[in-house]
């Protein structure tokens, strides 16, 4: 198991992206590479009435500048925090921490479920296979919104070259529905292809995405989202309950797990 | 000169008065890998069970105003499993193991004790009689005196290395409960555990801890701690380990002030892992700075109104 470090570090850039999402840039960190695609971090903006800290998982790291990227959405009293922090501004972090996605085979297609909040792990591993020589034709990143303002990032994700079908409840932008739904005529579509699902973002979402894995058998993972008042598995606090019985640490044995190997 | 951090308790000595809290480290492999445990005087593992527990379903924690309310439910691996598979990786971490242990009988007490009777690594054992998230047991031994003094004599009887009781704030009158532990044949007493608390979602009208009710640690339960400290510390004759919201140097300060011999701490290190490294450190430059040769020049020494 990697080694976490705990420090207090800069926000190097800090941008607002659109709706009520923002990303941070922050930096400098040792040992950056050490961050994998589904690491998380845990954050602590130092002087502030929120006592604990915050999980965000990776949304990407740049080496150059030793800096790592969160992209969160302000949802409650930390996020209002971290909505106001400007660069030069100092935030304590623990990272990283977690376990990381496999990567898939380079003969397989992989189908990218990401929803909401849910998606800046899923940029991650998608950036990290382009740079690992990934054919991005292999990559269908599937992205689930309410709207069109919750679908983030779009340019960066077409410059990845990947297959983009962005999906939003009211149609707002790209196809109309539920996520979850295209994907399941694109299963079937090519079923005889070998596929693997990676999926991050809200628990209905997660649940029929692994679903979708069980009923079709294809391999893949997960990424879940807890409240987690220690981030390196010594609380207890955020578990969840596993197929084969008793219960595993969301941010020690996950966050990212097999499909069809938590209840949820 | 570099003041002594080192004390002594029931001739047990340890590098200095920093501990962690039972339930907050879990068996030390995770913290080790942020800090390194030679750090602390002592490492305080996660309650232990006769047999292995999973808790209770999520959620189990809830943050309150400079607190958290937990309600884990003893989740642990337990005895066997412990002795196996998690104290032989805290045998050459250079710091002493004091294990923390939990029962629904007093049999149960009596028996994980036994087991950990023949463990060299264990150099202490705090009995938990004080959870109180779990239905039987835990707190029920802790907030009666004859229970409390009956389930120690009985662990006594088979477990001969120093024995701490850890104490519970939720009771009429702790000094009672302490004055039975120490008759009871208790060496170390350590206090507080959790205070009983609980909190609701206006939403959905529902606890926000499945258990319903759960301990509330953190700074908010420091003040509670320190006065009940303090109560002990003239009452009893055996060494205190305080426990309760301490996040940094000062809270140590304080509570050895008000008698203890050494501190446990334990929601601070969800807040900053590495606490203990700073709290040992700013230790001894308040030591220094107040020209104190040992840490132990301050047990007890609070100037009264």
């Amino acid at each position: 198991m990697t080694k976490s470090t705990c420090r207090d570090t800069f926000v190097i850039h800090k941008k607002k992206l659109q709706n009520d999402y923002y990303s941070l840039v922050l930096g400098p960190l040792r040992k950056i590479n050490h961050c994998q695609p589904g690491h998380f971090i845990h954050l602590q903006v130092p002087h502030t009435d929120v006592m604990f800290r915050r999980a965000f998982s990776i949304a990407s790291i740049f080496p150059e500048q030793n800096a790592l990227e969160i992209i969160f959405k302000v949802v409650g009293r930390m996020t209002r925090q971290m909505s106001t922090l400007k660069t030069g501004d100092t935030v304590n972090i623990l990272y990283p921490l977690g376990k990381s996605f496999t990567l898939p085979r380079k003969s397989e297609t992989s189908i990218m479920v990401a929803g909401g909040v849910g998606f800046p792990p899923l940029m991650f591993l998608t950036e990290h296979m382009m740079k690992r020589g990934y054919d991005p034709k292999t990559i269908h990143f599937f992205y689930g919104g309410r709207t069109s303002a919750d679908i983030l990032c779009r340019s960066r994700l077409k410059r990845t070259g990947v297959l983009f079908h962005p999906v939003t409840e009211d149609g707002s932008f790209g196809r109309q529905g539920l996520v979850t739904e295209p994907i399941e005529e694109f299963i079937k579509f090519r079923k005889k292809d070998k596929l693997r699902l990676y999926a991050c973002g809200p628990e209905g979402m997660l649940k029929a995405a692994n679903n979708l894995g069980l009923q079709y058998h294809i391999p893949g993972q997960l990424s879940l989202e807890a409240p987690m008042p220690c981030g390196i598995g010594v609380c207890l606090g955020c578990v969840v309950p596993l197929t084969a019985g008793g219960y595993a640490r969301v941010c020690a044995e996950g966050p990212v797990f097999e499909v069809g190997e938590v209840v949820l | 000169m570099t003041p002594d951090l080192k004390v002594t308790i029931a001739g047990v000595e340890f590098a200095n008065p920093i501990m962690t809290a039972s339930g907050c480290c879990g068996y030390g492999e995770e913290l080790h890998r942020v800090f390194p445990l030679k750090t602390l005087g002592a490492l305080v593992t996660k309650s232990i069970t006769l047999h292995p527990r999973s808790g209770h379903p999520v959620p189990r924690t809830a943050e309150t105003a400079s607190g958290m309310l937990n309600a884990i439910g003893l989740a642990n691996v337990g005895v066997d499993a412990f002795i196996k598979d998690k104290l032989p990786f805290l045998e050459d971490k250079q710091t002493r193991v004091i294990v923390n242990v939990a029962g629904s009988k007093i049999q149960e007490y009596v028996d994980v004790c036994a087991r950990l009777e023949d463990c060299p690594p264990v150099d202490m054992v705090e009995l938990n009689i004080s959870c109180p998230n779990v239905d039987e047991g835990g707190m029920e031994f802790g907030s009666n005196a004859a229970l409390t003094e009956k389930t120690i004599a009985s662990v006594k009887k088979v477990f001969t290395k120093p024995l701490i009781a850890k104490l519970s704030p939720n009771v009429t009158d702790i000094v009672e409960i302490a004055r039975a532990a120490e008759q009871g044949g208790a060496e170390v007493l350590s206090l507080i555990n959790s205070v009983v608390g609980a909190a609701i979602d206006i939403n959905t009208w529902q606890p926000k801890l499945t258990n319903n009710k759960g301990g509330l640690t953190g700074p908010a339960i420091k003040p509670i701690a320190l006065a009940k400290v303090d109560a002990v510390y003239n009452a009893c004759t055996v060494p205190i380990i305080g426990i309760g919201g301490i996040t940094c140097a000062a809270d140590v300060v304080e509570f050895m002030l008000c008698g203890a011999t050494a501190v446990q701490v334990g929601t601070a290190l969800f807040i900053e892992p590495d606490v203990p490294v700073k709290i040992v450190k700013d230790l001894k430059t308040y030591l220094k700075q107040k020209g104190l040769a040992s840490v132990a020049n301050l047990r007890g020494k609070v100037r009264k109104y």
